[in-house]
């Protein structure tokens, strides 16, 4: 009306919204070019710099390409500005793939920064390097990592957990272990937001690693409501897991039950306390197969899923009873004690993983306690309502008598959306009980009344599809759940069907004003419902069948129609009036058969065939002429099915009607017409009620809270539940064993003081001020949490069973220091250390263990596919005085054939065919190492002229590995044949020894703290073989015999040269623990010192827990060669056999 | 995990996307997604999970924005869920609402609060007060001081102490001239009613909302009188578990400021405050609608906001509604809102009037559902009574203050 005053109106708010909007970023979003960015980020002012890059954000956000800034922003990662290095880390982060070497740039600044004093600095470097995901630069992430899981600032900690994911992913195999390693350790964090996070990357990493569960799993659980809220969901799951994979089953649960229907070769006693616990709470018989099905889908893998359903009988898993263990266990008691408040949270997600804790382990009658908090859940978010119902769903199916009680939270809302409705429907059918059935059965009529009219009425008039019509869906919905109830409570049934029966009538009723478009789920269902209530018991439903055959030509749809003709042959046999009415009722049908639909002409001529059978005495001439007018009609039918289906039956039949027509005193033999009998088979008789359940249990069901539960299909990374009982009681039984409850001789040492308090020990309260103390003593060993702390720290050095966190923890705190402090004060520190070593530790020289040293042999090339020649290659711990670079081997070759050889000789191929491109077979690490490789790998060697039949020859090989750790391709000739052959490089010799005393040693390790200091342990048995060697041992030569393997192990796998050996004097007997060996060496390329501590923790005749430290300057040759140190400390040896 | 972000306007433009992983997510899945909304209706969009073909959607929608979150793994939906739905409540606190210009214009923010809420696709830092604490809300000084400085940097330079301690939540030591602690009692009344006037079910979803400006460190203790009716509870993370199961008393140590202390719920209330009569009788192509209110159980306090409001039926052709009392629209999508404000003493409030039905149909079959809406200031309608509010561990004294208040929550009377 008022054009202008519409669009002043219009201007005013948009002015009014444009002073509004002053001072926010709005122009940068709207417009993010009307300036050249460029120059912005080469501008000198941090603001100018923060715009340009909010521009830049900005673009990304709209879904633009700016990669091509990439060089330009990561410069700015130097800047000091917290802000410009948080937009600077969105930036990068986002195209961090797309520019690999750019990227490149920025790492040297991630380092600097994760040395930095504010804690923030160093987490958002560390977010930063690790979320940059490239191979090249993994090795560097996993020390800072390793560094960063140490830091004293909780939330570095947590950044370090969050890193390790992202490290996985990367697939390095190489590194799996110490990932492994660092989710160990941050799992044992006294601080329970990293031990959240440590969860977190446990899944992701290695969730099946459950010795670092085993280890902790006491304290996991106590600290289990302090976690933070998203780190509770994740850690559940993992102890839940932890306790099936270990101790089985629960027995009194609902799941134990499932299988003992299954299971009759149960012990009886056993079978006896079930039953006595089934009259106390009556759920048994309550629980329905589906139950047995849902439990049995969460343990199975999906290929056994397929074997078993492809398979007709359903097997159930071969559980037996020592697979289960009892509720009053401990550890499970544990687990939901620790749980049961979680269902409390305020995270709806958190509620749902604990009650699926308690669904699947918690005894029948404590499994009550997930219903009320589930049921709160209903009132969260729409969205996690639907999450929440279809969980609910599993489990009211499986055991209806839980959320029986509380079925008037499941009525439906008018704001309910359709999904949720059909979910509310669906549960309340299934919970229905005979004293609830009245008051929902009132609701279901409201719903049909509420929504069938108003469907009727859409339909009447407007055209709606199907499907856009929630309403009418959920119409159709409850007329299904009003049978299903019927089917369940037949105290209901009678009600039902008359509520059904009135519907029908008002849909026929109506039938005038609706459109004939097929769309009459509501009416096909509820005839489906009456067909299904009707089946239950036959005869007494015998007027309901008569009403609907009367309404026959009321009804219009076909399917309907095809229902009720059905229903028609299939009782005809049934009571008094239906087989009267049925002349009548088969001319109708002849009648109109032509104007039919295809599924009720095919059940008109089923019918009429059924009944044909059924019928004696004078009626049978009628019908016989109706049938055959029927067949008739049928055979000239445009539809081949409908010409199919009489020509069959009409053969089927046709015997039978002669027989019945002429000779009806005919024998029997004739009579009894085999076709008869088999016409009799599959026309006659009623499919039996009830002998099929009502639905097909075939679909699978997943884990409570799962994804896949709610997609109906497992998603890419769904995992069942591990197998009960399926881990071993191994290695880690040491740690497990003091801190499972289930153990008689509990550790004094470790869970004394969890024991005073044992009452209490999951309250928040306690561990608030324990954490409290923890935090202000960070250097205490985590994992215990108690007032006597100073006594702990002592019980703890000389229990064996916590010594290898204790001594990394004791560790972490000196490198952290040294790390983020200056050298000096990191020297003192070890000094320290030094002398308190030196005190309690005597040293001792092992004589001509040089002598003793057997270098490993490896084959180069095997008789069997050398035509004859072997050869065997170790490699030296000479070092070559032509150029530092090489690495000397020495060569075996050895004439195993009958013939004599000629002309040996080992050349580098790949050099002499491309003598200046070889470099494109050098790997990614170049980059950062950048060596160049303009040399032939491989210095000539000396031919050998002639190999004579079981002679052998020794030749010294100069190799060039170019530093890298790939199997260099060489080229073996002989008799002028070719051989490729690999040759394995070995980094233990990729150094030289260095002879130094222990002050230079010391000195130099001082010097090269932090960043330069890497460390694992590992188990090293080899020592017992030697024990077992030699029966009459000493105590003192235990421990001779442990140095000299370790050493020999060492110097036999790598070059270095050994500088001292510390042995405890004062300890135990049978302790080792504080055996000390250092071994020292350099690179050979660049004589950098390469220092190598081992330390030895355990009992002299057990696995020895040996740590080993490698300091060195440079990053990734130091971590590569840690990881070979520890790779063949842990295989045994059988080359000193 | 989560391996990307989207936030989605009215119009389905992707306003905003944030990459979590190395599994780059492209924003075209935002377009199938609102492809799919267009054909397939609203009973799409109500599916709080989708499984496209390439990725699982989870998506939150909250005042016209869309959050959308994709994963191509096994992760447990709720947490998802749980985690957008924190998005949107962080967002809508930091700015005030929630609509496509405010997620334009503080585009910025809206990064760096992702950035450190979730890391790799796990949550990272989801404590609205930390949260603060590392980036500055925007407000009227800082906008100003941009315009006039050209920079204001809204990134906190240093890590909020509170992430390394025990209590998270908590700011590290606030000052405050008066200490004080207010407490609400906030309930809704949900309740079916049926068309006979018989309550099909009523129950009360209350939260203890406290608003706690203590210095120091405060330990406080909570308990109610007669915490028995209480059906049952989800706390905040500050709420020791130990003392409500024992004796059902609430020990915390709040954060500061304004926060949800706990929610509860209250079953099979037998009355309700309020009564709803409608009438509807239908003949001859017209219907006549009637509807009384009236106060039924006197709480005792004044009633008000009183709000009636349903769906018309679908085929009138046109409403004609007249109330006595207040005033009665019809709003978009055929809405009737009868608003009645307070309940007069003196005369029950009631609406009558004539719908039109379309031509060719005589009666009326659908009856429509009536959805009642009313604020009670100064009582809490399941009963729950705070006993007493104490405070541990900090010495000096504190004003207390309680309140409670009881609105509808889905009210509704069928007819």
């Amino acid at each position: 009306m008022f054009p202008q005053f519409g669009a002043t109106a219009e201007s005013l708010s948009k002015a009014s919204t444009a002073v509004f909007r002053i001072g926010t970023d709005a122009h940068l979003y709207d417009d993010p070019e009307d300036v050249n960015i460029s120059p912005l980020l080469d501008s000198k002012f941090d603001s100018e710099k923060c715009e340009a890059l909010k521009r830049l954000l900005a673009l990304i956000a709209q879904g633009f390409d700016v990669s091509n800034f990439f060089p330009q922003v990561v410069k700015n990662v130097a800047s000091q500005s917290l802000e410009v290095k948080k937009l600077v880390y969105l930036y990068l982060l986002h195209y961090a793939e797309k520019r690999p070497n750019e990227a490149l740039l920025s790492i040297n600044c991630f380092q600097k920064d994760l040395g930095d004093t504010n804690p923030l600095v160093r987490a958002w470097a560390l977010r930063a390097m690790a979320g940059i995901r490239l191979h090249v630069i993994a090795p560097l992430v996993i020390v800072a990592v390793q560094k960063c899981a140490r830091d004293p600032s909780v939330y570095v900690r947590k950044c370090a957990a969050n890193a390790l994911p992202k490290l996985h992913d990367l697939r390095m195999e190489e590194h799996a272990s110490a990932i492994e390693e660092i989710v160990g350790l941050l799992l044992n964090d006294h601080s329970p937001g990293v031990v959240g996070a440590a969860a977190s990357a446990f899944t992701s990493v290695c969730p099946s690693n459950f010795s670092l569960i085993g280890r902790n799993y006491k304290r996991l659980c106590e600290i289990l409501p302090d976690v933070e809220e998203w780190g509770q969901i994740i850690l559940i799951g993992i102890l839940l897991r932890y306790v099936i994979a270990r101790h089985g089953l629960v027995k009194e649960s609902i799941m134990f039950s499932l299988f003992n229907i299954d299971i009759d070769n149960l012990v009886q006693d056993e079978s006896d306390i079930t039953s006595n616990e089934e009259a106390g709470y009556a759920i048994d018989n309550s629980v329905s197969e589906l139950g047995n099905m849902i439990f049995q889908c969460y343990i199975e893998r999906p290929d056994e899923y397929l074997s078993r359903s492809s398979s007709t009988n359903r097997v159930a898993p071969n559980l037996d009873v020592s697979q289960f263990t009892s509720c009053s266990n401990d550890v499970v008691k544990i687990l939901l004690q620790c749980t049961s408040p979680l269902l409390w949270s305020n995270n709806s997600a958190v509620v749902l993983a604990a009650a699926g804790v308690h669904w699947i382990m918690a005894s029948k009658e404590h499994i009550k306690l997930i219903v009320k908090p589930l049921l709160f859940l209903l009132r969260s978010s729409p969205a996690s309502r639907y999450v929440v119902l279809c969980n609910i769903q599993v489990f009211a199916k499986a055991m209806p008598s839980l959320f029986a009680p509380h079925y008037q939270d499941f009525f439906i809302c008018s704001s309910d959306s359709y999904q949720i409705k059909a979910l509310k429907l669906d549960i309340l059918s299934s919970i229905a009980t005979d004293s609830s059935i009245s008051l929902i059965y009132k609701e279901f009529q409201f719903y049909l009344v509420s929504m069938c009219k108003m469907d009727r009425m859409i339909r009447g008039i407007s055209t709606f599809s199907s499907y856009t019509d929630p309403d009418r869906r959920f119409a159709a919905d409850t007329v299904a759940a009003i049978g299903l109830c019927a089917q369940r409570l037949p105290k209901m049934a009678t009600s039902c069907l008359e509520g059904l029966l009135t519907l029908v009538g008002q849909e026929f009723f109506c039938g005038e004003i609706r459109s004939l478009d097929g769309e009459d789920d509501v009416l096909i269902q509820a005839i489906i419902s009456i067909k299904s209530i009707i089946k239950l018991e036959p005869p007494s439903y015998e007027k309901v069948i008569i009403q609907l055959v009367r309404s026959l030509d009321k009804i219009k749809v076909p399917a309907a129609r095809a229902m009720i003709i059905w229903m028609l042959g299939e009782y005809c046999s049934l009571g008094e009036i239906i087989p009267r009415m049925l002349g009548t009722v088969l001319k109708y049908l002849s009648w109109c058969f032509t104007s039919e639909a295809l599924e009720a002409k095919l059940q008109i001529l089923n019918t009429t065939s059924k009944v044909l059978l059924f019928i004696k005495g004078e009626d049978n001439l009628t019908v016989r002429k109706i049938w055959s007018y029927v067949i008739e009609l049928a055979e000239c039918d445009l539809k081949y099915d409908i010409r199919d289906r009489s020509r069959f039956l009409k053969k089927l039949l046709s015997n039978n009607l002669e027989s019945h027509y002429g000779e009806k005193e005919n024998s029997e033999s004739q009579n009894r017409d085999l076709s008869f009998v088999l016409a009799e088979c599959m026309l006659g008789g009623q499919t039996k009620a009830l002998t099929i359940p009502s639905e097909p249990i075939d679909y699978r069901f997943y884990l409570p809270g799962s994804l896949s539960q709610l997609v109906f299909h497992a998603a890419p990374g769904y995992d069942p539940l591990p197998k009960p009982c399926s881990l071993p009681y191994t290695d880690f039984d040491q740690y497990d064993g003091a801190a499972m409850g289930d153990s008689d001789e509990e550790d004094p040492g470790t869970s004394g003081s969890l024991d005073e308090e044992s009452a209490s020990d999951y309250s928040s309260e306690q561990s608030i001020s324990g954490s409290g103390e923890v935090s202000s003593r960070n250097e205490s060993v985590s994992g215990n949490e108690g007032e006597d702390n100073a006594d702990q720290l002592i019980q703890i050095s000389d229990t064996s069973n916590v010594c290898d966190t204790g001594f990394q923890d004791l560790m972490s705190t000196k490198s952290l220091e040294s790390w983020l402090d200056e050298p000096t004060r990191s020297s003192k520190g070890s000094v320290i250390e030094q002398s308190q070593l030196r005190r309690s530790s005597a040293r001792i020289t092992i004589g001509d263990i040089g002598s003793r040293v057997k270098p490993k042999c490896y084959t180069l090339l095997d008789p069997v596919n050398g035509n004859g020649l072997k050869v065997n290659y170790s490699f030296s711990s000479e070092t070559s005085s032509i150029s530092s670079h090489l690495v000397c081997l020495a060569v075996f070759f050895e004439n195993c054939s009958l013939e004599p050889m000629f002309d040996i000789v080992l050349i580098d191929e790949d050099y002499s065919k491309i003598s200046d491109s070889s470099n494109q077979t050098s790997p990614p690490t170049e980059n950062t190492l950048k060596f160049h490789v303009d040399k032939p790998a491989l210095v000539s060697m000396d031919e050998i002229p002639s190999l004579e039949p079981g002679q052998t020859a020794n030749r010294t090989l100069l190799v060039r590995f170019h530093h890298h750790l790939l199997p260099l391709r060489l080229a073996l000739f002989c008799n002028d044949k070719k051989f490729p052959v690999k040759l394995r490089p070995d980094i233990g010799y990729f150094v030289k020894p260095l002879p130094i005393s222990i002050g230079d040693f010391r000195d130099k390790e001082s010097r090269l703290p932090g960043m330069f200091e890497y460390m694992r342990s590992c188990t090293f048995t080899d020592h017992i073989l030697e024990l077992n060697k030699g029966s009459n041992s000493l105590t003192e030569d235990k421990f001779l015999v442990i140095c000299e393997t370790l050493a020999l192990k060492m110097l036999s796998n790598a070059n270095l040269s050994l500088v001292s050996v510390d042995m405890p004097v004062s300890a135990n007997l049978d302790d080792a623990s504080g055996l000390c060996l250092l071994f020292s060496s350099e690179i050979l390329s660049n004589s950098m010192p390469c220092l190598i501590t081992v330390t030895v923790e355990g009992k002299c005749s057990d696995p020895l827990i040996v740590s080993v430290k490698v300091n060195c300057e440079e990053t990734v040759f130091g971590l590569n060669f840690l990881n070979r140190v520890v790779n063949f400390l842990v295989e045994p040896s059988v080359t000193h056999l | 995990m989560l391996q990307c972000i989207f936030i989605v306007s009215d119009a389905g433009e992707v306003m905003l996307e944030k990459q979590l992983t190395g599994h780059r997510v492209d924003r075209s899945i935002c377009a199938w997604f609102w492809q799919q909304t267009i054909s397939l209706g609203d009973s799409f969009k109500q599916q709080p999970v989708i499984a496209s073909p390439t990725h699982y959607i989870f998506h939150v929608f909250r005042d016209g924005i869309t959050f959308l979150g994709c994963t191509q793994v096994e992760m447990p939906p709720l947490m998802a869920i749980e985690f957008l739905c924190r998005v949107a409540d962080v967002l809508n606190d930091y700015f005030g609402a929630l609509n496509e210009d405010i997620i334009k214009d503080n585009f910025v923010i809206v990064y760096e609060l992702l950035d450190e809420m979730i890391d790799n696709g796990f949550p990272l830092t989801t404590e609205p007060s930390v949260l603060r604490e590392m980036i500055t809300p925007p407000n009227m000084v800082n906008r100003a001081l941009s315009i006039v400085t050209g920079s204001s940097s809204n990134v906190s330079e240093t890590l909020p102490a509170t992430t390394g301690s025990s209590v998270p939540w908590r700011t590290a030591e606030p000052k405050y001239a008066n200490n004080e602690v207010y407490v609400d009692l906030v309930e809704e009344m949900d309740a079916i009613v049926n068309r006979d006037g018989g309550l099909v079910k009523c129950d009360i979803y209350g939260e203890v909302q406290v608003n706690s400006r203590i210095s120091g460190l405060p330990d406080l203790t909570l308990s109610f009188t007669n915490p028995s009716i209480i059906d049952d509870v989800r706390f905040h993370p500050c709420v020791r578990f130990r003392p409500w199961e024992s004796h059902q008393i609430l020990s915390f140590v709040p954060p500061d400021g304004q926060f949800k202390l706990m929610s509860y719920r209250v079953r099979n209330l037998k009355s309700t405050p309020i009564c709803v009569k409608p009438q509807l009788t239908s003949d001859g192509g017209t219907c006549r609608v009637s509807v009384l209110v009236g106060i039924r159980n006197d709480p005792g306090k004044m009633i008000d906001s009183v709000t009636v409001q349903f769906q018309l039926p679908p085929f009138i052709l046109s409403a004609d509604m007249t109330s006595n009392h207040g005033t009665v629209n019809i709003l978009a999508k055929k809405t009737c809102l009868w608003s009645i404000g307070r309940i007069p003493k003196d005369k029950a409030p009631s609406m009558s009037g004539t719908l039109m039905i379309e031509t060719g149909l005589e009666r009326l079959h659908v009856f429509p559902t009536f959805q009642v809406g009313f604020r009670i200031m100064g009582v809490a309608l399941s009963g729950l009574q705070i006993h007493k509010l104490d405070l541990k561990t900090v010495p000096y004294r504190f004003y207390k203050g309680f309140r409670a208040l009881t609105r509808a929550g889905e009210f509704e009377v069928r007819s």
